[in-house]
């Protein structure tokens, strides 16, 4: 034992030394387990022993029945850039996000902009339909006839399933009143979108952007979130919940989960998502999040600096 | 690339494995073998180990990169959560706290 003398001082987190998102690891769900910090690791109990979470590579932690967390530990996951997301059993989602892996604002500001002009907004919005079309989309439609495509493309794509996998699709139905009472290819679609909400959350924030600034959904504090999800939601979530819907058995939300994880990786989900984001608000695809000093104070006629006394600035 | 430990074994076992792989530390190997080598050594070791504890690391195309395999009675035990291998350590602490974090008993009968 070192005495507190000896004690390591520990700094503010280096962001250089957090692994990014799209290195890192999708999701971990826990349930029925305790997290607590123990001398700088974050440790859960488990009916198996102690684990010890690594959270610097995590993208997010989904958090089930059963569990609770102490301070210091979510402090550590915020610090690590960790999303943490309750998940219930009736389809309820409680976020709680970390800081993300970035300080700087830039990128929230340039998402700030693209949504606030109508005519950039429109932009983004068809981009966004676009890439869900393999053969793009004609450049004349408007909104409601790329809509309307949409749509079908959504329908097409549950009878394609359906008839693939041999499992009866009716209409996507679940109430969140009683969880039990829903077909398990509700079930099995919920678990798998709650999964994809958490990570396309945890993008968003990795990267620096707001996830309630939404291009397509509007007025919701997660909106874009559900921006982002969508695209990519009938590829990866519908596969594998039909498939597990039609081998039947119990706990198919866990069995769900699990199958998902090895499909992101085949599709190199996380990697898509972070250069799908920035492709889409066109940044740069430099993401070195640097230690941010002191930020500025606005100016029309350029910012000045932060942090000093302009007391004599004014002669 | 894969990396051994071996702890309490008999000697022997120890020299035969490096024959194949680089003694880094004490019961620490580490070496590039095939997939094929790969199992055959670990079948070596389970074999010979006695009531030594083993592990072998080797690299796996999963979402982390590798995969662990454990052998021999330990306070370690690896946990699988929905293809995320993670080790569950049962110290002392845990011992004492576990009366806390068991789930509820009406859980299993529901």
């Amino acid at each position: 034992m070192t005495g507190e003398s000896q004690a390591i001082v520990w700094k503010k987190q280096n962001l250089r030394e957090l692994p990014k998102f799209r290195d890192g690891t999708s999701y971990l769900y826990l349930e029925h387990s305790t997290l607590e910090q123990d001398g700088r690791s974050i440790q859960a109990f488990h009916p198996e022993g102690m684990v010890t979470i690594p959270c610097a590579s995590l993208g997010v932690l989904l958090l089930g029945p059963g569990t609770s967390v102490s301070h210091s530990a979510m402090k550590a996951l915020s610090d690590t850039g960790c999303s943490v997301l309750w998940v219930g059993e009736q389809g309820v989602r409680l976020y709680a996000s970390g800081l993300g892996e970035s300080r700087k604002s830039e990128r929230l500001m340039r998402q700030a902009r693209l949504w606030a002009s109508p005519r950039s907004r429109e932009r983004v919005v068809r981009q966004m339909y676009t890439m869900r079309f393999p053969e793009g989309l004609p450049g004349n439609l408007t909104l409601q006839q790329i809509r309307g495509r949409e749509g079908a493309r959504v329908r097409d794509l549950y009878a394609r399933y359906s008839q693939a996998h041999g499992v009866k699709w009716q209409e996507r139905k679940y109430n969140r009143g009683n969880w039990d009472a829903a077909s398990p290819i509700n079930k099995a679609i919920s678990s798998g979108t709650a999964c994809l909400y958490g990570l396309a959350h945890a993008a968003i924030l990795s990267c620096g952007y707001s996830p309630a600034l939404g291009f397509v959904h509007t007025g919701k504090q997660l909106s874009f979130v559900y921006d982002v999800a969508d695209l990519y939601k009938m590829e990866v979530v519908m596969p594998v919940a039909f498939q597990e819907a039609a081998r039947g058995g119990d706990e198919i939300d866990r069995r769900v989960r699990l199958a998902l994880r090895d499909h992101m990786k085949q599709l190199r989900l996380l990697e898509r998502m972070a250069n799908d984001l920035l492709t889409l608000l066109d940044d740069r695809h430099d993401d070195d999040p640097e230690d941010d000093d002191v930020g500025e104070l606005w100016d029309p006629e350029g910012n000045v600096q932060g942090g000093i006394n302009h007391d004599r600035d004014d002669p | 690339m894969i990396v051994m430990t071996l702890e309490r074994v008999p000697p022997s076992l120890r020299g035969e494995l490096t024959r194949w792989l680089i003694e880094v530390q004490t019961g620490v190997y580490v070496g590039a073998v095939s997939a094929t080598v790969r199992d055959l050594l670990w079948d070596k070791v389970v074999q010979h180990a006695r009531a030594g504890r083993c592990t072998q690391l080797y690299r796996a195309n999963n979402e982390q990169g590798f995969a662990i395999r454990m052998h021999g009675e330990g306070r370690r035990t690896l946990v699988k959560l929905e293809g995320y291998q993670l080790v569950a350590v049962r110290d002392a602490r845990y011992e004492t706290l576990k009366r806390d974090f068991q789930p509820p008993e009406e859980l299993e009968t529901l």
